[in-house]
C-alpha cells in the first residue's frame, strides 16, 4: 500500500516536471499548425528550421552571446575570488555586497539602468551591448559559486606549490584551480545559463536588428508560436540531456580509471576528457569566426525593416539583398501601438516601416517619419489609383506613404458551428456563441466592433459614445474565448472557436487550411484599412529605403508576396498578373464595392484621443 | 665553528599598523636544527615566512649563503616548507605531489621514480605511492608534506609547527623521525613551534620569542637551566618565578629569607626576579629546610608529583616523586646552585614583554 503511494507521488512529480516538455515535443511533429488538432507525423518544422534564417540567427546570438559572456564573466570572476581572498573580510563582505547587486536586483531595472548607460553614452546597442550586459549580471553568479570553494583552499596550498619551486600562474593553475574546477564549471554553467534564460535585461539592452531566443519567442509568443519554436526547443532539450549525459559517464570513467597506474608518467598525455575540454574553446572561436565573419563584415551597407508579424515572402527579403547588396535587418512588431513606442525610443534605428492608415497620419504629425523620394520609386506607378486616393485621407499630398496591402476586418466563422451564417456584429454577443468567440487584441478593432454595432462612428472621441462601447465589451466578455492577435488564423483551422473577428488577409490563408470556414463583413459595416511603407525620419539609410519601397511596388514581387500573405495588394499591376482566375475575383481578398462602401478607415485621433481609448481599452480588460 | 648559512639583518614586519616584528637579528648555522619558540603572535611564523619568502619584510634584509635574498621569489629559493596543516595537493596521489617539485626542474621520469622512492622509504610510507591524501591519516599526510619537500633536496628544510595537529604519541614518534631524518639528510631545519618540549627534544639551537623580539637564543640546556628572564623561565617548562631582592653577591632574600646563591654582579639591595624550577624545590621534614610551608595540593603526574606548598603567603610549585599529603607542614629547601637570579625588566617596553610577570 505504501509503496504503491510512493508510485504515484513519484510519478505525480514527474508528470508536473515532464508533461511540458512532453507535450511540445509532440507538437513539434504535429503536421497541422493548431496546438487543438493532430494533423499526423511530419518532420516539416524541422526542415523548415534549417531555411528559418531568423530563428537560426536568433539561435546563434543566443548561443554566442552566452559562450561569450560565460568565459569572460568565468575568468573575471574567478580572478575577482582570487583577489578577494588576499583583503580583509569586512572589505571582502563589502565587494560581495556590491557584485551581488546585479543579481539581487529586479532584472528590469538592471535592464533599464544599462539601456539608460548605453544611451547616455551613445554606445549602440546591439550585440556588444547585450554581451556586456550578460558579462555584468554573470559575474556574481560565477563568485557564488567559486568564493564558499575558494574559502575552502588552505591558501598554504598555494604556496606550498610556490615553495615547490612553480611559477605564480603555473601554481594557480596547478594547485588551487584544480581544486575549484568544480565550482568554476557549476559558475561557469549557472552563468551560461542565466545567460541563456535571461529575456528581460536582453530585451532592454537589444536595440534594433538584434534577437536572441527569449526576445526572438516572446514576440513570436504575443502573435503564436509558430511550430517551428517547438522544434528548436526540442533540439536544444535533447541536447542539453545529450550533454548531460555525455558528462555524466565522463565523470563515471574518470573514476574508474587509476587502478593499475604506472608510478609515475612524466609525458603529457591527452586524456579523452582534456581533449573534450579543448574541443569547446575551439568550437566556440569557430562559431565565434563564422559570426563575426557574417555579421559584422557589411555594417555599412544595412537597411532596419520593421513590419508586422508575418507578413512578408521571406524569400523577398533574400531576393532584394541578393539584387541590391543590402543587408537587411527584419524585425516584426505585434502591434502597431508596440511599434510607435519603439521608434519613439531613440534607439530603434529602423529604415522602413510599415503602419496603418491611422498610425501613419500619428507619425506625420508628430514629425516621426520623412517624405519619400519618389522619383527613387518609379514602380509606385503600379499601384491602384483608388488606393493612392484612399491614402490621401492620412497623407494628404500622397507624399509620406506607398501602400502595400489593404483589407476589411471581418467575421470568420466555421459553417459547421453555427446555425445560420452571421451577418451582424451581434452574432458575437450572442449567448449561443458563448466561449466560441475570438476578439481582436487590438484597441481600435475591438471598439470599432462595438462602436458600429451601436451604430456610432469608429474615429468617434465622445467619451460617452466610448463609454458605451467599453460597457458593451465588458457585457461580451464572459462569451469570449479569448483576445488574441495572430492566434486567431490558427485557432478557426483548428475548429477551436466558432467566429473570430479577422482581418481580410489572414482570412485566405485560413480558409484554404480549413475548408469549413467562411468569412463576411457585417452589414453594418466595418473598417477598411490600408497599409503603406513609410521612411523613418532618422533613417540611416534612407537610399536602401526608397530601393525597398520601389521594391515592393514591382509586380512580380507584389504578385508572390500577395501569393504568400494573402493580404489583398494594391498593385493593380500585380492582381493582373494573378492566374487563379477564382482568386483573382475572390470576395474575400477583393471585395465589391458594396462592401467597400460600408467600410470606413481609421483616422487619427490625436493624442488626447489615443488617451481616452487607452484608459477605456484599460477598463475593458480589467473589467473595472 | 659552523659556517653561517642565514642571517636575518634588522628585520621588522608590521600587518595592518601592528608590528609584529621589531628590528630581528638572526644567524642560523648550516646542519642545525633551530627551532623558533614562542607563544602564538610572537612572531616566529612571520620570521619563517619571509625566510620562505612568503613575506617581505619592511625593513632589514635576509641573506642566504651570502647572497641578499629579501626581494628573491620564494619559487627561487633554495629551502622547502612543511606546512601545519600539510598543505597537500587533495586532487594528486603521493607519487604525484612528491613529483611536483621535480617535474618543474624537468627531471627525467627515471630520476623522478628513484626519488620518489627514495622519498616513501625515508618517511616509511612505501606502497602508498597511488593513494589520494584524503585517504590517509593526519600522520601519513605529514610525512607525504615532507617528503614531496625534501626530494628537491633543500639546502633548508622549514617545518612550520608541523607536528600541531598530531596526537600526542604519533607527536612524540613524529620528533624522533624528524630528529633521524635531519641526521640522514644533514641539512638545515628551521622549526617553528609553540610546544617548549619539542622544542627542547629536538633542537640543537633554540631561539624563544615574544612580541616581536628575540627573548634568548642557546643551547635547550643553557635555555632550561639558565633563563634569562622570566618569560623564557615560564614559557620553557614550569617554573617558580619569585620577586625577591639581590643581598649581595651570592646571596638573594626570597619572601623574606636569606638563600645562598651562585649568581653575582647584580649589585647591592636590588631588586631581581628569581626562577627556581618545581623539581629543583626539595620538600624536607619540618625544621630541615629554610622556609616553612603546608601542602596545599598534591597531583598524581605518573613520573612524579605536583605539589602545591604554601610558604610565605608564595604558593610554590614542587616536582617530587616522594609524596608529601595535602595538609602536612613542611620545610623547603634550595640548591644554591638551582636558584636562577635574573634583572627585572626596566623599561616600560621590556616590560611589555614579560606578561607574566607579576
Amino acid at each position: 500500500m505504501r509503496s504503491k503511494i510512493e508510485k504515484l507521488y513519484t510519478g505525480i512529480i514527474f508528470i508536473f516536471m515532464y508533461a511540458p516538455i512532453v507535450t511540445l515535443m509532440v507538437l513539434s511533429f504535429n503536421s497541422s499548425k493548431s496546438r487543438a488538432k493532430w494533423g499526423g507525423f511530419t518532420l516539416k518544422w524541422y526542415i523548415n528550421l534549417i531555411h528559418d534564417s531568423s530563428v537560426l540567427n536568433a539561435m546563434a546570438n543566443t548561443l554566442v552571446i552566452a559562450l561569450i559572456s560565460t568565459v569572460i564573466a568565468t575568468v573575471i570572476g574567478t580572478i575577482t575570488c582570487v583577489g578577494l581572498m588576499g583583503v580583509n573580510r569586512r572589505s571582502r563582505a563589502v565587494i560581495m555586497g556590491i557584485t551581488n547587486i546585479p543579481m539581487i536586483n529586479a532584472d528590469i531595472v538592471t535592464g533599464i539602468s544599462l539601456m539608460l548607460l548605453f544611451k547616455v553614452l551613445h554606445f549602440e546597442t546591439g550585440f556588444v551591448s547585450v554581451l556586456i550586459a550578460h558579462i555584468t549580471f554573470n559575474i556574481p553568479y560565477v563568485m557564488l559559486a567559486v568564493l564558499p570553494a575558494m574559502k575552502t583552499i588552505d591558501p598554504n596550498v598555494y604556496e606550498a606549490a610556490l615553495d615547490l619551486g612553480a611559477k605564480p600562474f603555473h601554481a594557480f593553475r596547478k594547485a588551487v584551480l584544480p581544486n575549484l574546477t568544480s565550482s568554476v564549471l557549476a559558475g561557469a554553467l549557472m552563468a551560461f545559463t542565466m545567460s541563456i534564460d535571461d529575456f528581460i535585461i536582453t530585451y532592454f539592452t537589444k536595440g534594433s536588428g538584434f534577437d536572441t531566443l527569449s526576445t526572438k519567442i516572446y514576440n513570436e509568443v504575443k502573435r503564436g508560436i509558430r511550430p517551428e519554436i517547438y522544434a528548436i526547443s526540442t533540439i536544444i532539450f535533447a541536447v542539453v540531456i545529450v550533454l548531460l549525459m555525455m558528462s555524466e559517464r565522463m565523470r563515471n570513467r574518470h573514476a574508474s580509471v587509476r587502478k593499475d597506474a604506472p608510478l609515475y608518467k612524466v609525458e603529457k598525455r591527452i586524456s579523452r576528457r582534456r581533449f573534450i575540454l579543448m574541443l569547446v574553446p575551439a568550437f566556440a572561436i569557430i562559431i565565434l569566426g563564422m559570426y563575426f565573419g557574417g555579421v559584422f563584415k557589411r555594417k555599412s551597407n544595412q537597411l532596419f525593416v520593421y513590419n508586422a508579424g508575418e507578413y512578408i515572402d521571406p524569400e523577398i527579403i533574400e531576393m532584394f539583398s541578393e539584387e541590391t547588396g543590402i543587408e537587411v535587418i527584419y524585425d516584426e512588431f505585434e502591434t502597431l501601438e508596440i511599434m510607435y513606442a519603439k521608434i519613439y525610443q531613440d534607439d530603434a534605428a529602423y529604415d522602413v516601416l510599415c503602419p496603418s492608415d491611422y498610425m501613419i497620419a500619428k507619425l506625420i504629425d508628430n514629425d516621426m517619419i520623412q517624405e519619400l523620394d519618389l522619383d527613387k520609386i518609379p514602380n509606385r506607378k503600379n499601384i491602384g489609383q483608388q488606393y493612392m486616393e484612399a491614402s490621401k485621407a492620412f497623407d494628404p499630398g500622397n507624399k509620406y506613404a506607398i501602400p502595400y496591402c489593404w483589407g476589411t476586418v471581418g467575421i470568420l466563422y466555421n459553417t459547421t458551428m453555427v446555425d445560420e451564417p452571421p451577418t451582424s456584429w451581434d452574432v458575437l454577443w450572442d449567448e449561443k456563441g458563448a466561449g466560441e468567440i475570438l476578439m481582436q487584441d487590438s484597441i481600435r478593432d475591438a471598439f470599432m466592433v462595438a462602436l458600429i454595432r451601436n451604430g456610432f462612428d469608429p474615429n468617434t472621441t465622445d467619451p460617452e459614445e466610448l463609454a458605451i462601447a467599453a460597457d458593451d465589451l465588458i457585457a461580451q466578455k464572459p462569451l469570449v474565448q479569448a483576445y488574441v492577435i495572430d492566434q486567431a488564423k490558427d485557432k478557426m483551422i483548428g475548429g477551436e472557436a466558432a467566429y473570430a473577428v479577422t482581418y481580410s488577409g489572414d482570412v485566405m490563408e485560413a480558409m484554404a487550411g480549413n475548408e469549413d470556414l467562411d468569412y463576411v463583413v457585417p452589414e453594418e459595416g466595418s473598417n477598411v484599412w490600408l497599409d503603406c511603407w513609410v521612411v523613418t525620419k532618422k533613417a540611416r539609410n534612407p537610399e536602401a529605403a526608397m530601393k525597398w519601397i520601389d521594391f515592393m511596388c514591382r509586380p512580380d514581387i507584389a504578385l508572390k508576396n500577395f501569393e504568400f500573405i494573402m493580404y489583398s495588394t494594391p498593385n493593380t499591376a500585380a492582381w493582373e498578373m494573378i492566374e487563379d482566375e477564382e482568386l483573382k475575383n475572390s470576395e474575400v481578398a477583393f471585395p465589391g464595392d458594396d462592401v467597400l462602401k460600408r467600410c470606413t478607415s481609421y483616422t487619427y485621433l490625436g493624442e488626447e484621443g489615443d488617451q481616452l481609448y487607452n484608459d477605456m481599452w484599460k477598463k475593458v480588460k480589467t473589467g473595472e | 665553528m659552523k659556517k653561517e648559512l642565514i642571517k636575518l639583518n634588522h628585520i621588522s614586519k608590521a600587518f595592518d599598523g601592528e608590528l609584529i616584528l621589531d628590528d630581528l637579528n638572526l644567524v642560523i648555522h648550516e646542519n642545525e636544527f633551530v627551532t623558533l619558540l614562542g607563544p602564538s603572535g610572537c612572531g616566529k611564523t612571520t620570521t619563517l615566512r619571509i625566510i620562505g619568502g612568503f613575506e617581505t619584510p619592511d625593513k632589514g634584509n635576509v641573506v642566504f649563503d651570502g647572497v641578499d635574498i629579501t626581494d628573491l621569489a620564494p619559487n627561487k629559493r633554495q629551502l622547502n616548507t612543511v606546512f601545519q596543516k600539510y598543505a597537500l595537493f587533495t586532487h594528486m596521489d603521493v607519487a604525484e605531489n612528491i613529483a611536483f617539485g621535480l617535474k618543474i626542474r624537468n627531471k627525467p621520469q627515471e630520476f623522478i621514480e628513484d626519488k620518489i622512492n627514495y622519498a616513501l622509504k625515508l618517511v616509511n610510507l612505501e606502497g602508498y605511492e597511488h593513494r589520494m591524501p584524503n585517504s590517509l591519516s593526519g600522520g601519513q599526510q605529514q610525512r607525504v608534506a615532507i617528503a614531496r619537500a625534501i626530494v628537491n633536496e633543500p639546502k633548508v628544510l622549514l617545518l612550520d609547527e608541523p607536528l600541531g595537529a598530531l596526537d600526542l604519541k604519533l607527536r612524540q614518534d613524529m620528533q624522533y623521525e624528524l630528529i633521524r631524518l635531519k641526521e640522514e639528510l644533514g641539512i638545515t631545519f628551521i622549526y617553528v613551534t609553540h610546544d617548549q618540549e619539542e622544542a627542547l627534544t629536538m633542537s640543537d639551537h633554540i631561539v624563544v620569542m615574544n612580541q616581536g623580539y628575540i627573548q634568548q637564543e642557546g643551547s635547550p640546556e643553557d635555555i632550561y637551566n639558565e633563563p634569562e628572564n622570566a618569560f623564557v623561565a615560564d614559557f620553557i617548562g614550569d617554573s617558580n618565578i619569585i620577586s625577591s631582592t639581590m643581598v649581595k653577591d651570592e646571596l638573594v632574600n626570597i619572601l623574606g629569607v636569606d638563600f645562598v646563591c651562585v649568581d653575582k654582579g647584580f649589585g647591592e639591595m636590588k631588586p631581581v626576579d628569581v626562577v627556581i624550577r618545581p623539581e629543583d624545590v626539595e620538600l624536607v621534614p619540618k625544621g630541615e629546610g629554610t622556609i616553612s610551608g603546608v601542602v596545599s595540593h598534591v597531583i598524581f603526574k605518573g613520573v612524579h608529583y605536583e605539589m602545591e606548598v604554601t610558604a610565605r603567603g608564595y604558593k610554590w610549585l614542587v616536582h617530587s616523586t616522594k609524596l608529601s599529603e595535602a595538609g602536612s607542614e613542611v620545610d623547603i629547601k634550595v640548591d644554591p646552585f638551582n636558584i636562577q637570579v635574573m634583572n627585572k625588566p626596566e623599561s616600560e617596553d621590556e616590560e611589555a614583554l614579560n606578561p607574566d610577570a607579576d
